[in-house]
């Protein structure tokens, strides 16, 4: 969906403070993060040397959620906010939950399959709410992993990831005209730019103002939904909704496509060949003292040390990204070791990252 | 499993008259193309192999035919078409491969005949020559002056090393009279030096050899890489080239966000799998399509003159569709220029099959390599091998000086691949472990943790000089499957690089005695390379693929076959370029210099064609 703006609209926005835009953006960032374990874990589950297509799929699209999260860094260092990824609850605790219009669902860590794909659909599907009122979702009682709720109030849901962004760029209108351009009060060197994120899906935008930080959101929602409600973001790049869909309807799209009816190459998916590995895996699955174990743990370490790293990375030193490259290559080795190696005494079920980072996992609704 | 990509093009090719008929899709001619097309001029290229580099998916199976190959030479991703064989390195010993070795000494380089040519499989080194290679002959009495000075190819070096994509910061290049236009820096910063590279640095910057009567000092330099880095300015770092078939859609973007940056898949040889490392695919996606046509598997097989006017009126091409099968269909291309950029051997090749270029006697001739020497050590301290780009590092200080008078220059090629070229460890290093030493378990974990993060290994490679003697030629006896002839090589090394060989042994050895690391090379119990023995010792060379001086360069049409545009003397609307033009390569990688000597004749051809 494309993000037009209900700057016209009667209802005052939901966020009305710095504070209150610091807190979006910290769950923006909690969000844009949610996807990349489900992303990893069913792109590193296809068994080497297949399903090269969908394999490439999933890549490119992972890359491009690590893309996301910066630009949202970005934008909350614009803004005078302190990207943290190391705050307790940051990694959501598998399966999550994610708001998909009346509805929300559940994201598992799983591997590679109909299934999952299905999820993964889910995420990157647009939807735009009916009317102004149907923006925030009463989803009852507050339940752990619920992502892209209202900070504060984890009852309440968006309709949406296009809603919830939607209310971050009616936010930053109305600190704008408050506060003018004293909103963007950030230290510009804090800002990541191309010379150490670079991807050929969607330049990095450093923010610096009202301009630049549509530009960072609009990138967020054509690239995962489309822009303009077609299947292509502005770049012509087809939207990771579509991406996926085109594994799980098995053709590719080409020019001139509408939506769901890709017409271009077929793509064999051997829906097979992946990893058998345990969905949802925790420490817990593991027997204690089992090599499997060790690794999830020395996984989880690195994973924990990753996000210090990133942290840092947005606080200040945008060149600790390069070293980031190198912790990638080494958690993805980590990943695969757990990926294709058995659980002992679970005949035919595989290991797989927990995704555990911290002790304090009390999850988000805590 | 052959597709037939290119058939709706080939068809009725016979007919179309084009600007420009190029012969080969490797860095040369694909520069030519991108920069006629362009100009607006219509291009035709011929490519001898298939075209399997330029789709994603494709090259995909390159990277997987490397993962699967148990020897990981530089051809181990790239096998030929059947119609198309190529050198291999694992025919040199044997004899036996697509070149007939003539001798006296095997000739110790390879080539790859695919689209994309050798840029598909080389390390990306991109030094420009110094300026005093190019008056070797005036300068120090050996050799032959070339017919260009470097100020006359400067401006063509930085347009190539923005064409190429080439990470270095001119502030490590300004040595040895090598100088740049003013405010001018590479597209890319520099590629960051190894852990090793900076060990190593601390222990041997400053230090001296001798040279004959030259007392050297050295020092490791960061070299120019053709390799994605953080960009300088507004430049855009090329990644990977998806190129779909027709009817394939748009590509879909699988590979747009690959290959922007290296990042250190330790696979340059022989091919990087992110194409991070630059491929002549990336120039030729870059051409405009629009006058633009490519015909992969088609081998220009003769070149036809007017027997008037003693101009080329068409090249002859035969087109196969399946590359596991020598059956073929003839053809001809036709344009009002053409240009073989096919590779050294291959433009000759071509020029002796068709009975042309004979005047000066210079076809085929001059025949030069880096004959290169391996050592090999093992550090006292871990250094951090088998990680990164394969090299990152060198030493040029031995580039040049007046002990060339006496003998040939050297470059010392710091790597970061451990022992793999000269042994093939780790691998090897495991077997020797487990058979040799009988260790296993605990034991056999730290003995490799222990030697392997010790590994260094240094490449350093020789100027060679042309020579009338080392020369290809065909022999009617010789042809491959399509009936065109394989190239016979008459090959020696002289005293001048002998001797140069014999010192850089001598450099490396002293180098790792100042470094604390002892010398393991035995090039008895590595990988096989050919040997010549010299003053009592025998040194293994190794042939870097640096293939030059074929159709030389120059003022006088008695003395060269091709003018300092790089056309024929005797044909004037046939033009040879690349590494083929060079009199003389002193001690840089040639890839660079024949992109910016290409780079030249596009922009004379681009001129002459509008007038």
């Amino acid at each position: 969906m494309t993000t037009s703006h209900h700057l016209n609209g009667d209802s005052m926005p939901a966020i009305t403070t710095l504070d209150e835009l610091y807190a979006y953006l910290d769950s923006a960032m909690q969000l844009e993060h949610a996807t990349i374990p489900p992303y990893l874990t069913a792109l590193y589950s296809i068994r080497p040397g297949t399903n090269s297509d969908a394999y490439h799929v999933l890549r490119v699209t992972v890359v491009e959620e690590m893309l996301h999260l910066t630009l949202v860094a970005n934008l909350l260092n614009a803004v005078g906010g302190t990207p943290d990824l190391t705050v307790a609850g940051f990694v959501p605790d598998y399966p999550a939950y994610l708001p998909d219009g009346e509805r929300d669902f559940q994201v598992s860590c799983a591997r590679f399959s109909r299934e999952s794909l299905g999820t993964f659909l889910e995420i990157e599907r647009p939807r735009q709410a009916p009317d102004e009122q149907s923006r925030l979702i009463d989803r009852g009682p507050a339940r752990r992993g619920r992502l892209g709720s209202a900070p504060g109030n984890n009852q309440l849901q968006y309709y949406s990831i296009g809603e919830f962004y939607q209310e971050i760029s009616r936010g930053l209108h109305y600190l704008h005209d408050l506060l003018g351009d004293a909103l963007f009060c950030g230290d510009p060197t804090r800002q990541v730019g191309s010379e150490y994120f670079y991807s050929g899906g969607g330049a990095i935008v450093p923010v610096s103002d009202l301009r630049s930080a549509e530009a960072a959101i609009d990138l967020i929602c054509e690239q995962g939904e489309g822009f303009g409600g077609g299947i292509f973001d502005s770049e012509g790049e087809l939207a990771h909704y579509y991406r996926f869909q085109q594994l799980v309807l098995g053709r590719y799209y080409q020019e001139r496509d509408s939506r769901d009816h890709p017409s271009g190459p077929h793509i064999e998916v051997d829906w097979d060949a992946a990893y058998p590995i345990k969905q949802n895996a925790h420490l817990a699955d593991y027997p204690a003292d089992s090599e499997v174990a060790a690794a999830a743990i020395a996984f989880n370490t690195s994973y924990a040390g990753f996000l210090d790293l990133l942290t840092r990375a947005y606080g200040g030193r945008p060149e600790l990204l390069l070293d980031a490259v190198t912790e990638m290559f080494r958690l993805r080795d980590q990943m695969t070791r757990l990926i294709h190696n058995p659980i002992p005494g679970l005949d035919g079920v595989n290991a797989a990252p927990t995704f555990e980072v911290s002790v304090h996992l009390a999850g988000v609704a805590s | 499993m052959s597709e037939h990509r290119s058939d709706e093009r080939a068809n009725g090719i016979d007919d179309a008259q084009h600007d420009v008929v190029v012969v080969g899709a490797g860095i040369a001619g694909s520069l030519v193309a991108k920069r006629l097309t362009q100009a607006g001029f219509s291009v035709l290229v011929l490519e001898a192999g298939p075209a399997t580099a330029a789709a994603f998916d494709d090259y995909s199976n390159h990277v997987q035919a490397f993962y699967a190959a148990t020897s990981k030479g530089p051809e181990s991703a790239w096998p030929p078409a059947a119609g198309v064989p190529q050198p291999d390195t694992a025919d040199i010993r044997t004899g036996d491969g697509y070149f007939v070795q003539a001798g006296p000494l095997p000739y110790g380089s390879t080539y790859t005949r695919l689209q994309g040519g050798s840029t598909l499989h080389w390390l990306g080194v991109s030094l420009r020559m110094l300026p005093e290679d190019f008056q070797l002959q005036s300068s120090y009495g050996v050799g032959r002056d070339w017919p260009l000075d470097y100020w006359a190819l400067e401006p063509f070096y930085g347009e190539a090393e923005h064409e190429i994509g080439v990470a270095a910061d001119v502030v490590d290049q300004t040595h040895l009279g090598l100088e740049f236009a003013p405010g001018y820096d590479y597209p890319m910063h520099r590629i960051p030096p190894s852990y090793s590279d900076r060990l190593l640095a601390a222990a041997v910057d400053g230090m001296t050899v001798n040279l004959g009567e030259d007392q050297l000092a050295l020092k490791v330099r960061n070299y120019p890489a053709a390799r994605n880095s953080m960009p300088r300015g507004d430049y855009r770092p090329v990644g990977a080239v998806d190129q779909r078939r027709a009817g394939q859609g748009d590509g879909h973007g699988l590979a747009r966000d690959l290959g922007q940056r290296c990042a250190g898949n330790t696979a340059c040889t022989p091919i990087c799998p992110i194409q991070a490392k630059y491929n002549a695919g990336k120039t030729l996606a870059q051409a405009d399509g629009r006058t633009l046509q490519v015909v992969a598997q088609a081998v220009a097989s003769k070149i036809q003159l007017d027997p008037v006017t003693g101009e080329v009126r068409g090249i002859e091409y035969q087109r196969y569709d399946d590359p596991a099968s020598a059956r073929h269909t003839v053809h001809v291309a036709r344009g009002r220029v053409y240009v073989l950029a096919a590779h050294a051997i291959e433009n000759a090749k071509l020029m002796l099959a068709s009975g042309l270029g004979s005047a000066s006697g210079m076809l085929g001739r001059n025949l030069m390599d880096h004959p290169s020497i391996y050592g090999w050590g093992l550090a006292s301290h871990p250094v951090g091998p088998y990680r990164g780009p394969l090299s990152t590092s060198g030493i040029d200080d031995l580039r040049g000086g007046p002990f060339r008078a006496r003998h040939a220059a050297l470059r010392v090629d710091v790597g970061n691949d451990g022992w793999r070229a000269p042994t093939g460890a780790p691998d090897s290093t495991v077997t020797d472990a487990v058979a040799n030493r009988g260790l296993f378990g605990t034991a056999l974990r730290e003995h490799l943790r222990s030697t392997l993060s010790r590994h260094v290994r240094f490449s350093l490679n020789v100027e060679q000089l042309p020579s009338r003697s080392n020369r290809v030629s065909i022999d009617p006896r010789y042809v491959d499957l399509l009936g065109n002839p394989r190239p016979v090589i008459n090959y020696d090394i002289d005293e001048y690089t002998l001797a140069g060989m014999a010192a850089a042994k001598r450099v490396y050895q002293e180098v790792f005695r100042r470094a604390g690391i002892k010398d393991c090379t035995d090039p008895e119990q590595g990988v096989w390379f050919p040997s010549v023995a010299y003053q009592g010792d025998t040194l293994h060379y190794h042939g870097m693929g640096h293939f030059a001086g074929t159709h030389v360069m120059g003022n006088d049409p008695a003395q060269s076959v091709v003018d300092t545009d790089q056309r024929c003397w005797e044909h004037r609307n046939l033009f040879l370029v690349g590494s083929g033009s060079f009199p003389t390569m002193g001690t840089s990688n040639p890839t660079l210099t024949l992109a910016a000597l290409a780079l030249r004749t596009a922009r004379h051809l681009a001129k002459e064609l509008s007038t």
